[in-house]
């Protein structure tokens, strides 16, 4: 008779300890690339409101996939869902937060934001077209550099990714043959250079091939201490990766005129915009199954817009204009059944 | 020496005393050669594995704290532990033994006593064999499309069931084999004294396979203790404390999966800490049923 006691009093133990269970819990699953925020969002906000979130990082596409299926409370992704689908599934897409893409290098004696490139050479990089560092375009952009003559080696994510979407979208709108040739996706047909899965392993690839060039989210960079570049903007001007240009390029955004809020954050106006700036996504269905779930999910993200935009900063990442959020707010009380 | 064996009546090269001579020094030579590059290979295997183990020790080690088995996985820069993770792992890996392990113990006994020569016991061991060396991700997506879309939600149940769908065929495969070595004089033994069918099996057969199969089952649970792929779309994952089976739980392999990419110092170390504790998790369960498993004097 003994170990059915144990088995009790451990039992009893276990229900003791997990009485904070009870407390709401919210599931959300997709993009990777705001998965810090959203941990660090979902640690103040139960403290504050006592909503747990669980949200987890399978890429942006499994997220969409996940909320169509309706297996999550709510799906996240960085490339926005076209108005068709989101109507076919009955969902409505609003932003959560705004990040930014670097472009990291490995050139021996350039430092961290030292190169300036601009999205014409980074194009003819990845098209195979510019193939030294001495190349005289890229040594003209930067006199008082010494480049090598050193073979440039152009790196992409391998997998499905939002920031492929995002870094191939810059590259579509600031090149017209990109566009016609290669286009933008979460992934597409390379021209040149080699693939590495996931932002470690781009940055991996990076550190470790001289001449290599690739992108990763700004807050990868910045916490690995990676060789980020300048970019010229489409004032002209050559900006360095930084809160302060991401902010800028977010306020030039035109989101009065963004269906489903899909905002396009590349290359804005704007003398000190940062160009590869983008937002990312949360879908919400319209018909929830659980109406208490859904109303959780709301009060989260009204929570996450009214006092997150510090831990957003602290992360490398820019919240939303006030403004955005009470079209949020409003749009949630018109099209979400209660 | 060489006198005497020409005395001998001797067949064949060794009537020659320098021809037995040449012959053995050859195959000596070639029996140093042939354990030279076994020795080798066997070095290269060891090597991988001390290696991993090292590797495993130099950057886990130094992650290991009592706050990672009190506190519960974090954002970054929070310090977090792994409890909800360690948890969540240790009951869905019993959970998925315990349902798996019935199941295959009975299909192998089956197979092993009561199918000889029928079409049937064929297809079962035939499509067994097969689902052993299914890749994991589709038994993910097979619970994911039985249990987790009908039902509307990711679980620590269908963590589980994936997880027992792995463990069966492994232990199908063993229990069958270790029963097939059991002598049938034993059986005809058990038979003789009139005991029916089911006796000798259980009593008998069981008994004397007892440590094969339960080899079977340690390896089934090291190999689902290490599993990612099959979890990731059944019990997804979860950042918070839950024991509830009805929800996601949490995992120590998906928590490595997430964390080991991430561009975060410390998440990165407690990716380090958890294959440290599956790896040595796994070894001393394998240590604990050596001992348990020993034969009695």
């Amino acid at each position: 008779m003994q170990i059915p006691s144990y088995f009790t009093a451990s039992m009893l133990a276990l229900s003791l300890v997990a009485t904070p269970a009870l407390a709401q819990q919210i599931t959300g699953a997709g993009a990777t690339f705001p998965a810090p925020v959203y941990a660090k969002w979902g640690e103040a906000a139960k403290a504050a409101t006592g909503l747990e979130l669980n949200y987890q990082a399978i890429g942006s596409g499994a997220g969409q996939t996940q909320i169509f299926n309706r297996t999550v409370d709510f799906g996240a992704s960085d490339a926005p869902v076209d108005s068709a689908k989101l109507k076919s599934a009955n969902l409505l897409q609003f932003p959560a937060v705004m990040g930014a893409l670097s472009a990291i290098v490995n050139i021996p004696g350039v430092e961290i934001d030292q190169l300036k490139l601009s999205g014409e050479i980074i194009t003819e990089m990845y098209l195979g077209k510019i193939t030294k560092w001495n190349d005289p375009k890229i040594v003209e952009l930067n006199k008082g550099v010494t480049l090598p003559n050193l073979a440039i080696a152009p790196v992409y994510r391998a997998d499905g990714s939002g920031t492929t979407y995002v870094w191939t979208s810059y590259l579509s709108t600031v090149s017209p043959e990109w566009k016609s040739q290669v286009g933008s996706g979460t992934s597409v047909k390379w021209v040149a250079g080699n693939g590495a899965k996931g932002n470690d392993g781009v940055a991996a690839t990076v550190r470790q091939v001289k001449g290599a060039i690739g992108y990763v989210e700004n807050a990868y960079a910045i916490q690995n201490k990676l060789t980020t570049t300048q970019l010229r903007n489409k004032a002209g001007n050559f900006v360095k990766p930084s809160l302060a240009s991401f902010a800028a390029a977010a306020e030039n955004a035109d989101w009065k005129n963004a269906p489903d809020y899909a905002i396009n954050l590349i290359d804005t106006q704007g003398a000190n915009s940062w160009p590869i700036v983008s937002a990312t996504f949360i879908l919400l269905p319209k018909d929830p199954k659980d109406t208490v779930r859904s109303a959780n999910v709301m009060k989260f993200f009204d929570w996450a817009y009214k006092n997150g935009a510090d831990i957003a900063k602290s992360l490398e990442y820019i919240a939303l204009p006030t403004a955005v959020q009470d079209a949020v707010r409003a749009s949630w009380k018109a099209e979400i059944k209660g | 020496m060489t006198g005497a064996s020409q005395t001998i009546h001797a067949s064949g090269p060794a009537r020659d005393g320098k021809i037995a001579d040449r012959l053995a020094r050859k195959r000596r030579f070639q029996n140093h050669v042939v354990q030279g590059l076994c020795l080798f290979a066997t070095a290269i295997g060891l090597a991988f594995l001390v290696l991993i183990l090292a590797t495993l020790l130099h950057l886990g080690v130094k992650g290991l704290s009592l706050g990672v088995f009190t506190t519960v996985t974090k954002p970054p820069g929070s310090n977090g532990g792994l409890l909800n993770a360690i948890l969540g792992s240790l009951i869905q890996t019993a959970l998925g033994t315990a349902i798996g392990t019935p199941i295959g113990l009975l299909v192998g006994t089956y197979l092993a006593e009561y199918s000889a020569g029928s079409k049937l016991g064929d297809a079962v061991r035939f499509v067994s064999d097969v689902l052993l060396s299914a890749p994991s991700i589709l038994i993910g997506l097979f619970v994911y499309t039985l249990l987790v879309t009908p039902f509307g939600g990711f679980s620590g149940w269908a963590g589980s069931v994936a997880l027992a769908v792995i463990v069966i065929p492994i232990v199908v495969r063993t229990t069958e084999d270790m029963l097939r070595l059991i002598p049938v004089a034993m059986r005809e033994a058990a038979v003789a004294l009139g005991a029916p069918k089911w006796k000798s099996i259980v009593f008998i057969c069981y008994r004397a396979a007892r440590d094969g199969i339960a080899t079977g089952v340690l390896l089934a649970i090291a190999r689902i203790a290490g599993e990612t792929a099959p979890l990731l779309f059944t019990s997804l994952g979860n950042l918070n404390w839950s024991v509830d089976l009805g929800k996601p739980m949490a995992s120590l392999p998906v928590t490595i999966y997430q964390y080991a990419g991430s561009p975060f110092d410390d998440w990165v170390q407690l990716a380090w800490v958890a294959a440290l504790l599956i790896t040595f998790g796994v070894l001393a369960l394998n240590v604990l049923a050596r001992i348990v498993l020993r034969p009695r004097s």
